[in-house]
């Protein structure tokens, strides 16, 4: 297993102890477990497996039991977004495995990036959302949990699977979908009309900075996206859990915890997604400067949609408040000093 | 001659699966889908991941044969559509693998090509779950066949855990959606 992945699934294994021990009361611990767990079992496997094959085969087995178990929505309708990942991945496993022109190799890496985009659930292929399902069985549970090791994994390994050019196909690629999921998520966390929903797309703009990180070339744009990672994984998924779900669409308080809360969602200093946006704008303004302008003027679409997300919290109480405290206290600490969390994943 | 045989039964059994509603077609298609990629895995791999691929493959369509819609419903009103998308489907890939792509195992590349392209395609056009079961067991053997194309030997994992998935699906519980 790599050691990024290895870290990625640890980050996972503790967004799962999160729900267990600070979840609002009303939630189903019983089912949490279950389902997570198995949502943790199948990262895992992604993560360790040795082949694309079995990593596919482990994303299609997650995406049908996913969709025969969780979920109000039809089990057709569910399963489209990960068969369309996996199918659109092994389209491009088989061009990249070929022998032919250099052609065939850049359709390879358009297949790869759109099955990495189909799977985790990004912009052009948002998997089908409703704001009633259970965290288990909605869209985050990709784009949070199962999600992070996918793409780890597929950027690791088609390092050894495209020749040179068309790794720069690839990484282009990354950076053209991670704008798009920037501009789309930030705008729409802004402006969509229902809070979960907004939570949702705040998961998508988060995810656009991370394939810009994993998109530059340099070793400033991977360790980026680790931290975007560990901020999707340990911040906004934990205060997304925290936040009271049954109220979460007409709860809106304004204490000072919720403007800490939506600086934390905000990467502003001192949090972990700060470090994250500056090794970003460093690493592109190595690769190309404009895009680290572009970058920059898409960072602040952050600003509205978290004082939004930040209000829905409410005014977290007993356990929760000790769990919302804790996160914040972690990212922090990574914010400050994130070098032990790169080193570990040897960035 | 043979392998490229054993492609073009994969992609008939495949375009059954497209064209068919009921258990006795889907049955049909899911075995001659199954016997095609694993005849074309048999040259690149060998028997006993072959072996899994078939099994599996076996189960799937067994079961397919004891559960879903009743009767053939082969190319019932309306399958204009999918008689054009298999046709299609088929010519292009037999374009890309024999003609594009150059090296040995254009069969494998035909066969790989033609089930993963029709599977996906079924899944995103069908809400009966026993077409979307079989559809994901035959995705599931195809990609367990890129394997073969692969300069190092990977093991039969891929093969085994494909089989296991296709032999397993059939008998997954599938949940009506909750009312609104």
């Amino acid at each position: 297993m790599l050691p990024e992945s290895a870290e990625v699934v640890l980050f996972a294994a503790f967004a799962l102890a999160f729900a267990l021990v600070f979840a609002p009361a009303a939630a189903p611990r019983r089912a949490l477990l279950f389902r997570g767990g198995a949502g943790l079992a199948g990262t895992i496997a992604i993560a360790a497996v040795p082949t694309f094959e079995l990593v596919l085969l482990t994303l299609l087995t997650l995406g049908v039991l996913n969709a025969a178990v969780d979920g109000k929505q039809q089990l057709a309708v569910r399963l489209r977004a990960p068969v369309l990942a996996v199918a659109v991945f092994a389209m491009g496993l088989v061009l990249a495995r070929a022998a032919g022109p250099e052609v065939l190799d850049r359709f390879a890496a358009v297949g790869l990036v759109a099955g990495v985009a189909a799977g985790i659930g990004l912009l052009p292929y948002l998997h089908p959302f409703d704001p009633e399902d259970a965290v288990t069985g909605s869209p985050v549970a990709w784009m949070a949990f199962i999600g992070p090791a996918l793409a780890v994994v597929v950027v690791a390994g088609t390092r050894g699977l495209l020749p040179a050019e068309a790794g720069g196909v690839f990484g282009a690629m990354l950076i053209g979908v991670g704008l798009l999921n920037v501009a789309w998520g930030g705008v729409a966390a802004w402006l969509t009309e229902n809070t979960v929903a907004a939570w949702r797309y705040s998961f998508t703009a988060d995810w656009g900075l991370a394939m810009c990180g994993f998109g530059l070339t340099v070793v400033d744009g991977r360790r980026a996206a680790l931290l975007v990672l560990f901020s999707i994984v340990l911040c906004r998924l934990p205060l997304y859990l925290a936040s009271p779900q049954s109220l979460r669409a007409r709860t809106a308080t304004e204490r000072p915890v919720n403007l800490v809360v939506a600086a934390a969602l905000a990467g502003s200093a001192p949090f972990a997604g700060f470090a994250a946006r500056v090794l970003l704008l460093r690493g592109a303004t190595q690769v190309f400067w404009p895009l680290g302008l572009v970058l920059a003027v898409g960072m602040l679409l952050w600003l509205p949609g978290s004082l939004r997300l930040g209000r829905s919290l409410g005014v977290p109480r007993g356990r929760q408040a000790l769990g919302v405290a804790l996160v914040l206290a972690l990212n922090v600490a990574v914010g400050l000093y994130p070098l032990p969390l790169l080193e570990a994943a040897r960035l | 001659m043979f392998e490229a045989g054993a492609a073009l039964v994969a992609w008939l059994g495949m375009s059954l699966v497209v064209l068919a509603d009921g258990r006795r077609g889907l049955a049909l298609g899911a075995a001659l889908a199954t016997a095609g990629v694993a005849l074309v895995v048999i040259q690149s791999a060998g028997p006993i991941d072959a072996g899994a691929l078939t099994l599996g493959g076996a189960v799937m369509a067994v079961r397919r044969l004891a559960n879903g819609p009743g009767g053939w419903q082969l190319m019932p009103p309306g399958s204009t559509p999918r008689l054009v998308l298999c046709i299609a489907a088929g010519l292009l890939a037999l374009w890309i693998a024999f003609s594009v792509t150059t090296g040995a195992g254009a069969a494998l590349r035909f066969a790989v090509m033609t089930v993963v392209g029709l599977a996906g395609a079924r899944v995103l056009s069908s809400d009966e779950p026993s077409v979307l079961l079989t559809a994901l067991g035959l995705l599931a053997l195809a990609i367990a066949a890129i394997t073969g194309m692969g300069e190092a030997w990977q093991g039969p994992w891929p093969y085994v855990a494909a089989g296991l998935f296709a032999a397993a699906v059939g008998w997954l519980p599938v949940r009506a959606p909750h009312a609104a």
